[in-house]
């Protein structure tokens, strides 16, 4: 679903972003992005949304190779790619329906489609008694649910989430987490972008780590460190697991 | 790409009342400066009714000398007859002249004249304007002529005035003209700038570029069109008025002479909202460009 071909990325300023990442997603998978601030998390979401280009390498999405992609068709990649941000990114004039339902008008749904795609994906998120409110009325975690209901009306193949729990706190985090995975059991392939490794451990999916732009493990069931007990591990030892 | 036409109209609508004091502003700029533009259109076609009436009337004629002898007379006559570009060339004898200076000049300046000092003349219709002129230039010193005169040099100096006007109000029409465009162009940028959260929103979730950006150019298009009908009703009530100016009693004044026919009048006032709506829409166009390029 998703594919990065040894692809490297570097900023205008010389910083290295990203750096010879080769990493493969499958259809349906639940995939947590972990590293420190700088890793390059969110510069990889930036490439698969076609925000950025990478300076080398290709990237699949979905079956088609975006790189090389005409210009005119990044918009209908973007409708099959979901994403939420820890700043939510809602229209604070807007009300909780009409923010989901802008997602659909602005790709042209009919509204008949709006009308009944929206009341199930509010009922989805659980915020279907808080329609007419607007958002700054609502909390951070609902607030969060309203921005993953408009992320996903749309029913994209991919949910990207870049830090989504970042300005939540731990219980509400882990409802928001319980919701990405009821989605990811519809079939919708999920990556999430964290250092929140209380989630990581608590969720128990697959774990890419990043360091400094590079891939330095890749685990299929793990935890925000290495193990949670002893802590990180020392550099060398994930640079050998991680290649 | 569908867009419906009910989202243009209301994201339009809500756009032009939110910045209404810049739309207004916009508006007023085309209107004046297309209304400049109308008016020397208009007064372009006006000159060109105008000189081809004029020249309708035109005559050169070939003065004798008073006593020129009957052969330098005919030769002249017959000369003239002969050349391609006049026609319908009439023998005044000194009488007929004597009569019709004693119509035309003041008592006091006819007393100066005598039947004998009276010049008879020769008065042809050149096919064009310039045509007075080589009649002037190659008779002026045949042997028996006095002089060669046409209104040919009066009409220049109007002619030149005219245009000299229409550069004026063309150039003033130019600049005011790119000054709406740029107040066109900086009104929606505020408007997009004011909404950059929602283009970033639609982008986003897919939104095309078209789709972003028609409701922003039908909004300088809506600008554009509203100054360029204001204008064209400028253009129109500015014709009405000379035309009340202009006595019917009166075929021969300058404004009766400069009568627009309507269809004329028509095509200024659709030229001018046609320029308005293309400024409108290359003023937003461009400044959407920017906001687009991610």
């Amino acid at each position: 679903m998703i594919r990065f071909d040894n692809v490297t990325k570097v900023y205008k300023n010389g910083t290295v972003a990203v750096r010879n990442v080769t990493l493969d997603i499958q259809k349906g998978e639940f995939v947590f992005v972990v590293g420190p601030s700088g890793s390059g998390k969110t510069t990889c979401i930036r490439m698969l949304l076609r925000e950025e280009l990478p300076d080398r390498g290709r990237i699949w999405v979905a079956g088609r190779e975006i790189i090389n992609m005409p210009k005119w068709r990044v918009p209908y990649l973007r409708r099959n790619v979901g994403c939420v941000f820890q700043d939510f990114r809602l229209l604070p004039n807007k009300s909780v329906f009409q923010n989901v339902a802008f997602a659909l008008e602005v790709i042209g749904r009919p509204k008949s489609v709006v009308e009944t795609q929206v009341p199930q994906v509010l009922d989805l998120v659980g915020l279907a008694n808080k329609r007419d409110n607007l958002p700054s009325e609502l909390s951070g975690g609902e607030q969060q649910r309203v921005a993953i209901a408009r992320a996903f009306v749309n029913r994209p193949l991919i949910l990207l989430a870049d830090e989504p729990t970042g300005n939540l706190d731990p219980g509400t985090s882990q409802g928001i987490m319980r919701l990405l995975d009821r989605i990811n059991r519809t079939g919708t392939t999920v990556a999430i972008a964290t250092h929140d490794a209380a989630l990581v451990d608590w969720m128990r999916r697959r774990v890419v780590e990043l360091d400094q732009g590079t891939v330095v493990r890749d685990q299929a069931r793990g935890v925000y460190g290495l193990d949670v007990a002893t802590g990180p591990v020392p550099r060398a030892e994930i640079g050998v697991r991680g290649s | 790409m569908p867009v419906s036409a009910d989202y243009i109209v209301r994201e339009t609508t809500t756009n032009l009342w939110r910045n209404r004091m810049m739309t207004i502003a916009a508006v007023l700029t085309v209107a004046v400066s297309l209304a400049l533009v109308g008016a020397a259109l208009l007064l372009k076609q006006g000159a060109t009714n105008a000189e081809s009436y004029w020249q309708r009337g035109v005559q050169v004629m070939v003065f004798m000398k008073g006593d020129a002898s009957p052969s330098e007379v005919a030769a002249v006559r017959s000369q003239l007859n002969q050349l391609p570009y006049v026609h319908g060339c009439s023998f005044w004898s000194q009488a007929r002249d004597y009569r019709e200076a004693r119509k035309l000049l003041p008592a006091s300046e006819f007393t100066a004249l005598s039947l004998k000092t009276t010049p008879s003349s020769i008065r042809c219709t050149p096919n064009q304007l310039e045509d007075a002129m080589a009649v002037s230039s190659r008779f002026a010193r045949q042997p028996g002529v006095d002089s060669v005169q046409s209104p040919q040099s009066a009409i220049h100096a109007m002619e030149q005035t005219i245009s000299v006007l229409q550069w004026v109000f063309v150039s003033v029409a130019l600049v005011l003209l790119l000054s709406a465009g740029v107040l066109i162009l900086n009104t929606i940028r505020m408007a997009i700038f004011a909404r950059r959260r929602e283009v970033s929103v639609m982008k986003l979730v897919g939104a095309t570029n078209w789709f972003i950006r028609l409701p922003f150019m039908s909004e300088g298009l809506v600008q554009g069109l509203i100054g360029s009908a204001v204008a064209a009703a400028i253009v129109f009530g500015l014709h009405e008025l000379l035309n009340s100016l202009a006595n019917p009693d009166q075929p021969f004044s300058v404004l009766s002479q400069m009568r627009l026919s309507g269809v004329q009048l028509f095509s200024t006032d659709i030229v001018v909202v046609l320029i308005g709506v293309f400024i409108g829409s290359i003023g937003s166009a461009m400044a959407i460009r920017r906001f687009l390029d991610v």
